[in-house]
């Protein structure tokens, strides 16, 4: 069966690889809003040279990061699940024996994978020889960074099926996706670096599940995050993932009872 | 000719009032569609608040002369968005291969295609920006701003250039579907990626990107120039402060540039033929 889920992940990966243009095109306007946003935080560090523990270098390396990951993590627009709830072909994909939810995540994962070597790698290197961006704090940081990307991108698979799984009760369920996606995006620092905010928001958005989704990895890539507090960080970041994974088979459940295919 | 442009703006408002009565059909879908987009544009304008946490200024630009030019920008996008949609969505009509069907009709085809999609939703994010305008009057208090007529419209004309120039660049990305559908993403680094840049000082920008967005792309006329002017700002390459007058004819000329593009492309299409 784990045979099963490989595969799916593997065709999932080579799907992909046939868009190389649009990709290509994705990743010049990735590269150029990460410009964009450069120049905006290079132009405030002007007035003060850190904010937090971050000197301008750190930030620039954040934001590349962060959105670097974007397409691994949280895609935009993610309704693939929600149309095929809307076309009524998530029937085939139920009555296939094999579990739902593991099928989704074994599917998004296999693409996420894509997205590391054919965007997120690219861009933060395009980032690198433009601004000289950090490589990582250290070598042994590499490894625990992995890790929590993995983790962050698997709670992040998971939200994103919570959400388009609305389309069960809400046929036009496009706007609940791209608010609950949008919302998850900035409070996991993908706008603007999370050191950025007001205490008392950055207070709310690290107990958030989206925290390990993006911040958490970057913070860990850069070095921000070591000791008690990456053991913490890293609990935090399995315990909601649990909880997310408990939710979307609870909700997966209930959906497939109630699911009325039209036409009989 | 005048009878002819009057029977086709008569025809353009028909196709916008059908699409209007058709989205009204779905009352629920479309209050809770304008209500997220308005969220979301609320998130994107709540970045420039925050930048101002922990910064005091952006290169000399206080809070409140970034949220105004912030707020000018999305209601000239947001207009852009709203009349622009069917351009925008340009390339489904060719890859479907609807527009033979468009050809056929003994309409002009810009009309026919921009009308093919008038989003109610997009009136959420000029919701956003009119609240954000309130909102960085509010944060301009301070800075003994004065008000004159000819400032207010220099702002109005600079709106709707911008609108203008927005849907100009819709249009330069539409034609190029005529030679291929796969680059319709890099449209999105002047729109999006514009509009996302304009929302901040030029100056901030390398010295290229400036250029681009004033001399070739010139969207700068649209918000940044005349915000300039308002807020007495210098304008970028020391030019002229008069210049900020001219914003409508600059996109008025960038508009026909694009709608000769756009002819160009409509008259060397060949449909698959299958």
């Amino acid at each position: 069966m784990l045979r099963f889920y490989f595969e799916v992940a593997r065709t999932a990966y080579r799907r992909q690889l046939i868009y190389r243009w649009a990709n290509l095109a994705g990743l010049c306007t990735n590269v150029f809003f990460c410009i964009v946003l450069s120049s905006v935080i290079i132009a405030l560090y002007q007035a003060r040279p850190t904010v937090g523990s971050y000197n301008l270098r750190d930030a620039l390396s954040y934001s590349w990061a962060t959105q670097a990951m974007i397409m691994v993590v949280l895609p935009f627009g993610w309704i693939d699940l929600m149309l095929t709830i809307r076309t009524g072909e998530v029937v085939t994909d139920l009555s296939k024996p094999c579990d739902f939810s593991l099928y989704w995540v074994s599917r998004e994962v296999g693409r996420a994978l894509y997205y590391v070597f054919f965007r997120a790698l690219p861009t933060y290197l395009a980032g690198w020889l433009i601004f000289g961006l950090e490589l990582g704090a250290s070598w042994n940081a590499w490894p625990i960074f992995l890790g929590c990307l993995a983790l962050g991108t698997i709670s992040g698979v998971i939200f994103r099926i919570l959400l388009n799984l609305v389309a069960f009760w809400i046929l036009e369920a496009r706007a609940v996706i791209v608010l609950g996606l949008t919302i998850a995006q900035f409070s996991t620092g993908v706008y603007l670096p999370v050191v950025f905010f007001p205490a008392w928001l950055s207070t709310l958005v690290s107990w958030l599940p989206f925290n390990g989704m993006m911040n958490a990895p970057a913070q860990v890539f850069l070095g921000k995050l070591t000791g008690s507090s990456l053991l913490f960080e890293l609990a935090l970041q399995l315990g909601w993932l649990l909880i997310l994974i408990i939710v979307v088979r609870r909700i997966t459940a209930i959906a497939t009872r109630r699911v009325v295919v039209q036409g009989g | 000719m005048i009878s002819m442009l009057h029977i086709e703006l008569r025809l353009y408002a028909r196709l916008i009032r059908m699409q209007l009565r058709a989205q009204m059909q779905y009352k629920v879908d479309l209050v809770l569609d304008m209500l997220t987009y308005f969220l979301v544009t609320v998130l994107d304008f709540c970045v420039v608040l925050i930048y101002f946490v922990p910064f005091p200024t952006l290169l000399g630009w206080h809070l409140g002369e970034v949220a105004l030019l912030s707020a000018v920008t999305s209601l000239g996008f947001g207009l852009a968005e709203l009349f622009g949609g069917g351009i925008d969505n340009f390339d489904t009509l060719i890859r479907q291969g609807d527009f033979d069907r468009v050809l056929l009709r003994p309409v002009t085809t810009l009309i026919q295609v921009s009308t093919t999609q008038f989003r109610l939703r997009r009136l959420g994010r000029i919701t956003q920006g009119i609240g954000a305008f309130a909102l960085s009057l509010f944060f301009l208090r301070g800075l003994n701003l004065i008000w004159t007529p000819l400032k207010i419209l220099v702002l109005l004309l600079g709106i709707a250039s911008s609108a203008l120039l927005f849907v100009s660049i819709l249009l330069l990305g539409a034609t190029i579907c005529f030679w291929t559908v796969d680059a319709t993403e890099l449209t999105n680094i002047l729109t999006y990626g514009g509009r996302e840049m304009l929302s901040y000082p030029l100056t901030i920008y390398h010295q290229l990107m400036q250029r681009l967005f004033v001399f070739i792309v010139p969207l700068a006329f649209g918000t940044y120039i005349p915000v300039c002017y308002v807020l007495g700002h210098a304008l970028p390459f020391d030019l002229p402060d008069w210049l900020a007058f001219t914003s409508p004819l600059v996109a008025l000329l960038f508009a026909l540039a694009a709608l000769a593009f756009w002819r160009f492309g409509v008259h060397r299409y060949q449909s698959t033929g299958s």
